[in-house]
């Protein structure tokens, strides 16, 4: 057969060609067509079908002058200005007493001592552990040691110590008002005004009889002095010491606070 | 500057007390405790005492009882005795019933609680009391009593004088109460001056002479067993001894002369009293019965009344009207060191303090036409020559005579329009009549 030399031989047959492809082309779109009416029926995303969706919103026509938009341009959240209106002023809480509230936040243990008081007394009050029995506790370490040498009205302290005072509280007591009652403020020079305390000491004997009566530290005012001494001289006895306690003398540091 | 202001020093009292007890050998307990002049009376409490059995006779001896305990607490001076209407329902009769809060706190606000109970047991009246410190919950037992009598109104009475002479000596210092204490004194009731004798507070008044005479100026001796008085004899104004015991009176020396205004040593040992067996009235001391007496003052003049030193008994307060108008003086009872008194007035009627600091008198400070000044009492401070006037209410005040606690004078006052026998507490306070009919005078207390 004889070859075809002409490459480009425009009388290639292509309308078939083109009618496949225009047909192919035609049913492609029909197909897109066939699913999007199926399957893409109602809302599309992002829009509405009446056109009034975020994305259609028109402003107003600046044709109409309407009032603008009232708009805080101050940054309320950091301006110092205090604005116009005033706050109203706080009624001031009465406060009734100054007692400090507790801070929350601040862990504190409860005082055990509070804790017993606040117990009715109707319950004796447990022993407690380190009750050393009287007389077998051997030097005792309690505050008196720092009063000892307490100048000064700062001195109300309660000697743990010994029992006497914590037992008898009412021979104490009869022994201040005795003493009180035989110190004759007239003894002293009547120029004073002020002065010192002066410190006593002295022993109640079983008897009650006072002896050993000492000035343990004096006021610098002799007369002051004198008639503290003399207070005691003049007593014969502060009553016998109570029959259940065991010493055989008590001692008594006693001041006289002076003052016209 | 006076003892009335001192007692009531308005200035703040402040106590320190500590406790010391060493183990050394010599095991002491410290007190330390102070004043600034103030002294408080105890706050005490005295709710009534229960009835201890059913007995249907307790109810008056109970009322008896309660009534003179109270009325002594209230009258000791140095107590503040809380109104019963301040008192809680509760009313304990023993320690196991006491609530010590209540009391503790207001309205009672008592430091101490006087309270127990009695009954009649048997024939007997039982009585159990306590003293409780209010303050001092650890150990409030300050004293504890049991007291055991035959069942009478007066023996009610006794228990209760001597449970408040008990609670007074614990509070007070060692200082027995005056409860059971005796008056003498002269009384006209009967139409004579005889001699009587009543409880301090007026109760059991009872006529000891029926002479019917005059006798004057009764003097309880130390012991309380025989009371010297001078009586109008047939030989004139004579000292007489009237014994308690006895219930009669007993032998006595005569001495010529005018003899009044005796007085006991503190140690009932020796009498002094004013005679003019030599002329002039002076002071002379014998001995208890009479024996061996000796002039101590020789001057012009008269001396008379005197009265001893119960503390020392070495010294004699009298009065001598050696300048004109009676004064005040001391001596040794030899009758040296004599030191007058007072300087002006009319003083009379001399009493010495147990303690022997103050002398108690009656004076006219004022005296002579154109001084209508009231005769009072006053004491003085011997060393310091410092007095205070203890009545202002008018009428004639005299024989002035201190308690054995020195807490207390009773004397005779015209204030009420007839004599009239008083007590008061020594710094004026508490005046209180006791004697109410006829004509009672020249109160003498007892030593004891």
């Amino acid at each position: 057969m004889a070859v075809r030399a002409e490459i480009f031989h425009l009388e290639e047959p292509w309308k078939g060609p083109v009618g496949i492809s225009v047909a192919l082309h035609g049913l492609a779109f029909a197909a897109v067509l066939l699913i999007g009416g199926l399957t893409g029926r109602g809302d599309s995303w992002g829009g509405s079908e009446n056109g009034q969706g975020a994305m259609s919103a028109t402003l107003v026509s600046s044709a109409i002058p309407l009032p603008s938009q009232p708009t805080e341009k101050k940054n309320v959240l950091a301006t110092e200005s205090k604005g116009l209106s005033q706050p109203e002023p706080k009624p001031k809480a009465e406060v009734p007493d100054a007692i400090p509230i507790p801070d929350k936040h601040v862990l504190v243990k409860p005082k055990k001592e509070e804790v017993a008081r606040a117990i009715p007394s109707k319950l004796p009050p447990p022993p407690p552990t380190n009750v050393v029995p009287y007389g077998e506790g051997g030097p005792v370490s309690g505050p008196f040691t720092m009063v000892k040498t307490t100048t000064g009205s700062g001195g109300m302290q309660f000697g743990a110590g010994g029992s006497f005072g914590s037992r008898y509280a009412w021979y104490v007591d009869a022994v201040r008002r005795k003493v009180s009652e035989n110190w004759l403020k007239y003894e002293v020079d009547p120029s004073i005004n002020n002065a010192r305390r002066v410190y006593l000491t002295f022993d109640i004997n079983r008897d009650g009889h006072p002896s050993n009566v000492q000035i343990s530290q004096g006021s610098g005012i002799p007369s002051l002095d004198q008639s503290a001494v003399r207070a005691l001289q003049r007593i014969d006895t502060f009553g016998a010491l109570p029959n259940d306690y065991s010493g055989s003398r008590v001692s008594v540091e006693f001041w006289f606070d002076y003052r016209r | 500057m006076r003892r009335s202001s001192m007692k009531i020093g308005s200035m703040k009292t402040a106590v320190l007390i500590l406790f010391l007890a060493f183990h050394a050998a010599a095991q002491t307990d410290w007190i330390r405790t102070g004043t600034g002049l103030g002294v408080e009376k105890v706050r005490i409490a005295a709710p009534d005492f229960k009835a201890s059995t059913g007995d249907a006779a307790n109810a008056p001896l109970i009322k008896v009882f309660n009534e003179t305990l109270f009325n002594d607490l209230e009258s000791s001076g140095i107590l503040d005795v809380v109104s019963k209407s301040f008192y809680p329902l509760q009313t304990p009769g023993s320690p196991a019933e006491i609530q010590l809060d209540a009391w503790g706190n207001p309205p009672p606000n008592a430091a101490m609680v006087a309270f127990g109970n009695l009954g009649k047991q048997g024939d007997d009246l039982a009585m159990q009391g306590w003293l409780f410190d209010v303050k001092n919950p650890q150990s409030p037992q300050v004293l504890g009593k049991q007291y055991r009598e035959t069942a009478t109104e007066d023996n009610a009475r006794l228990i209760a004088h001597r449970f408040a002479n008990e609670i007074i000596m614990r509070l007070g210092g060692g200082v027995a109460g005056i409860f059971e204490s005796k008056i003498v004194f002269v009384s006209s009731r009967t139409g004579h001056k005889e001699i009587w004798i009543m409880d301090y507070d007026g109760a059991g008044q009872k006529q000891l002479t029926h002479l019917g005479s005059i006798s004057l100026s009764p003097r309880i001796s130390p012991d309380n067993s025989r009371i010297a008085y001078s009586t109008f004899g047939k030989r004139g104004i004579e000292l007489s001894m009237y014994s308690l015991e006895l219930g009669r009176n007993v032998s006595f020396p005569h001495f010529s002369g005018t003899n009044i205004s005796p007085a006991w040593s503190a140690d009932g040992t020796k009498i002094a009293w004013s005679s003019s067996m030599r002329g002039d009235p002076e002071i002379f001391i014998a001995d208890g019965n009479g024996a061996s007496p000796k002039r101590v003052t020789a001057n012009k003049g008269r001396n008379l009344a005197p009265a001893w030193n119960p503390k020392t008994g070495s010294q004699i307060a009298f009065v001598s009207g050696r300048t004109g108008l009676p004064q005040l003086y001391v001596m040794e009872t030899d009758g040296t060191n004599v030191q007058r008194m007072t300087e002006t007035g009319y003083a009379v009627s001399p009493s010495w303090s147990p303690n022997g600091q103050f002398l108690t008198f009656a004076w006219r400070r004022n005296y002579g036409p154109g001084a209508p000044g009231a005769q009072d009492i006053y004491i003085m401070d011997i060393a310091s020559k410092q007095w205070v006037q203890l009545t202002h209410s008018g009428g004639t005040n005299d024989y002035p005579s201190w308690s054995p606690d020195g807490r207390h004078i009773v004397f005779e006052s015209t204030r009420g329009g007839s004599t009239q026998i008083w007590t008061m507490l020594a710094d004026g306070s508490q005046q209180k009549q006791l004697t109410f009919g006829g004509h009672n005078q020249q109160p003498n207390w007892s030593f004891k």
